[in-house]
């Protein structure tokens, strides 16, 4: 090995080194780089949708009056069915309809069900029966998860045994829809952004940060005028991150797959390829800020923007197809809406991602264009100071 | 008395002249719930108004209503037939190599079993890593499919025996797409605090002002009080701000908006009496900055601004109902939405501020000790 290049190797390491004992001097760093960002977002991940497959109905413990106006052998029968079922384990008799319209919202009951005069009478006609529940609207998404148990529940409602043999009489046509495709948890949906916004979040700040403070303590400048190339810095600030990473996908998977039981469709390499794809294009975003010589408030608000951005744009929220417009624009210039599709095909449907060729070439490319515009400006900015 | 009041005023002047004179720091006060709000409007305009999502078609019975059910869905407004394809087989590969996002084939028989009054069957393939695509996808295979027995059934003079669920919302409101803007409110008020503790104490410290300021003859109840008060204004003005984009919106404003006030001063106040507490282990402003954004996704997660706490996983429903904020946030919907007075939003002001009773004293008492 020639010496121009051992001497690149030694900086780079040099870099490196640097890099890691200013993260062991500030304990604060290391908490919030490795542990207060990977737990914070997976375990309020858990906390908010359960463990991965875990089975659980969020209308089984909620009290929900049950209003039987009919009062017939199908009310009756609709009451056991719901009753019975595991998603209304707190169903209330008792109430009226005017009672339960005054209590909720009030936090005693969430909904009611009121089932009206003429119910059985309707449906041994042949015709459509209502019912009718109540929601309390200032409870956020009580109305579809309790019209979606419902109508799970409702399936297996036999009006009357004696009188009507089936819910469904014979001699009308039934279209079944089989669906198919990779089953996984909402967990493990969750995951995905998590991981993403786990390695986006303390990466961006990481780099574009540590430079920021570095510009700000006046250690940049220092920094710029040793023998150290350009290239060495960034590529150890780049190395020593990737370091960081590997560590907070290891602490983000451990705690999704051993705790919260979540299961991943892919092999662990691939899992890392892609979170270091992701978090080298942040990297490469980071220097780009850092570039401009903005200080460290201004990386924050640049930052909180960013994850609000890839929050609303990269088809966390919304599929990237869904969008039109300026919000599809927006979508398609974003290169990490690239990357999280990769991360979603790749864990969740177990697509290899040797196949995923044109999202990995955007990614590539962004990765270069970021970095090679950035060390363009940090380098005119180094000549100034040397001038 | 009079001189803790006039200090306090004279706190609170100083901390606003102090946040007129940052450019930065103010753009942020007006901009940040403008562009929050803004970000939020334009996902859920993607939300009411989607892109058709491409699909393709595999006819392997070839019968009258198999074409009969295709002509349905090209119809359908989500959906666009990209093309028809012979095999089963070449569905599934133009889903798994992303060509499109669905696959529909109606299988060898299916005619011949409507006709007969038998129950068929369709498959549906999606690519399931796009949920709300796939979503979409599977309900336009239902709807049609509904839409073909129903002209069959007319067809027959047929009636079917069903259970119709009928829901109303209490409010007396139908259903918009408004239903999270006051868990923005809540979000923004939050964030809004956090970065106003920020500012006030941290801050300050950095810049080696605030044992100055302890220095001088103003005791410590009427600095608190005055970067409270600071707070307190600037609360004030983000919330002006959000409801005049709320009733932009459309939203309609059921309750009384000096309640709106109160709670979101309670909710800010606690989140700076949080701040205070946190300033006191974290020093740096930027680190306590990233902390703060670190906390958006848990409270995303858990503070019931964007789902009630009813409808979370066990664990995080207990964990949702220990936070202060997830009482100031239903306390927002409930006022918005169903326009309840003190009597139905009573518990959770109660809750809010015992919680700050509580915390405050701890947060100043640990945050003179760190002086």
């Amino acid at each position: 090995m020639n010496m121009p290049r051992l001497k690149v190797l030694r900086d780079v390491l040099a870099v490196i080194t640097n890099e890691s004992r200013l993260l062991r001097r500030s304990r604060s760093a290391i908490l919030i780089s490795l542990v207060v960002i990977p737990l914070f977002f997976t375990s309020s991940l858990g906390a908010g949708r359960g463990r991965a497959g875990e089975d659980y109905s969020t209308t089984a413990k909620l009290p929900i009056a049950f209003i039987d106006q009919d009062m017939t052998a199908a009310s009756g029968n609709l009451y056991e069915v719901l009753a019975m079922s595991k998603d209304f384990n707190m169903l209330i008799q008792g109430y009226t309809e005017e009672e339960v319209i005054a209590t909720l919202g009030k936090g005693g009951i969430f909904a009611a069900i009121i089932v009206p005069k003429g119910f059985q009478k309707n449906l041994l006609a042949g015709n459509t029966a209502y019912i009718t529940v109540y929601y309390d609207d200032g409870s956020l998404g009580m109305l579809d998860v309790v019209t979606s148990n419902i109508q799970k529940n409702i399936v297996n409602f036999n009006p009357t045994s004696k009188v009507i043999q089936t819910f469904q009489p014979s001699g009308f046509a039934r279209i079944q829809i089989l669906q198919k495709g990779t089953k996984f948890s909402g967990f493990s949906v969750g995951l995905t952004v998590t991981m993403v916004m786990v390695i986006v979040f303390a990466t961006f700040y990481e780099i574009a940060g540590s430079i920021s403070r570095e510009r700000e303590s006046g250690t940049y400048a220092r920094l710029l005028v040793t023998p150290i190339s350009l290239g060495a810095v960034m590529v150890g600030k780049t190395l020593y991150d990737t370091g960081l990473n590997i560590i907070r996908s290891f602490i983000v998977l451990g705690l999704a797959i051993y705790v919260y039981g979540a299961r991943l469709n892919t092999d662990l390499a691939t899992v890392l390829i892609s979170t270091l794809l992701i978090a080298i294009l942040t990297m490469g975003f980071g220097f780009l800020v850092a570039s401009l010589g903005v200080g460290v408030r201004a990386v924050v608000i640049i930052e909180f923007f960013l994850v609000l951005f890839l929050f609303a744009f990269s088809g966390f929220i919304i599929d990237k197809e869904l969008m039109r417009g300026i919000t599809q624009a927006i979508s398609t210039i974003l290169p990490w809406a690239y990357g999280i599709e990769v991360f979603k095909r790749t864990i969740l449907i177990g697509q290899p991602l040797t196949s995923l060729t044109y999202q990995l070439q955007i990614i590539g490319l962004s990765i270069t264009a970021f970095y090679a515009i950035a060390y363009l400006m940090l380098r005119s900015s180094r000549e100034r100071l040397i001038r | 008395m009079n001189r803790v009041l006039r200090d306090t005023g004279v706190i609170a002047k100083k901390e606003l002249k102090q946040l007129s004179r940052d450019p930065l720091s103010l753009a942020l006060t007006v901009m940040f719930p403008i562009l929050l709000i803004s970000i939020f409007i334009v996902i859920s305009s993607a939300f009411r108004d989607p892109n058709v999502i491409p699909i393709v078609v595999a006819d392997l019975d070839g019968s009258g209503e198999s074409k009969l059910l295709i002509d349905k869905i090209s119809l359908s407004r989500s959906v666009r037939i990209a093309e028809l394809v012979q095999t089963e087989e070449a569905a599934m590969e133009a889903v798994q190599s992303g060509k499109v996002i669905g696959a529909i084939v109606i299988p060898e028989g299916f005619g011949n079993k409507i006709v007969n009054s038998k129950e068929a069957f369709i498959v549906v393939q999606t690519d399931n890593s796009k949920l709300t695509a796939s979503m979409m996808i599977v309900m336009a295979a239902t709807e049609q499919s509904e839409a073909l027995l129903e002209d069959y059934r007319t067809e027959r003079a047929l009636k079917l025996t069903a259970v119709e669920v009928v829901s109303r919302p209490i409010s007396g409101r139908p259903m918009t797409g408004d239903l999270i803007l006051p868990g923005y409110l809540g979000l923004i008020t939050i964030l809004g605090a956090f970065d106003d503790a920020v500012n006030a104490i941290t801050r300050e410290r950095e810049r080696g002002t605030f044992p100055r300021l302890a220095l001088t003859p103003m005791n410590l109840l009427s600095i608190y009080g005055g970067k409270m008060f600071a707070t307190l204004v600037t609360n004030g003005l983000r919330t002006t701000f959000v409801l005049i984009i709320f009733i932009l919106q459309g939203l309609v404003i059921r309750g009384s908006i000096p309640l709106i006030y109160l709670t979101t001063s309670l909710m800010a106040i606690f989140t700076l009496s949080f701040g205070l507490m946190v300033s006191t282990r974290v020093r740096s402003s930027s680190t306590l900055t990233i902390l703060e954004i670190a906390m958006t996704f848990p409270l995303f997660q858990l503070s019931g601004a964007f789902s009630g706490p009813e409808t979370l996983a066990p664990g995080g429903r207990a964990i949702s109902r220990m936070l202060p904020w997830t009482w100031g946030n239903e306390a927002l919907r409930r006022i918005i939405y169903l326009g309840l007075g003190l009597e139905g939003i009573g518990l959770d002001l109660i809750v809010l501020s015992a919680s700050t009773i509580v915390l405050l004293p701890l947060a100043t008492y640990f945050s003179k000790r760190t002086m």
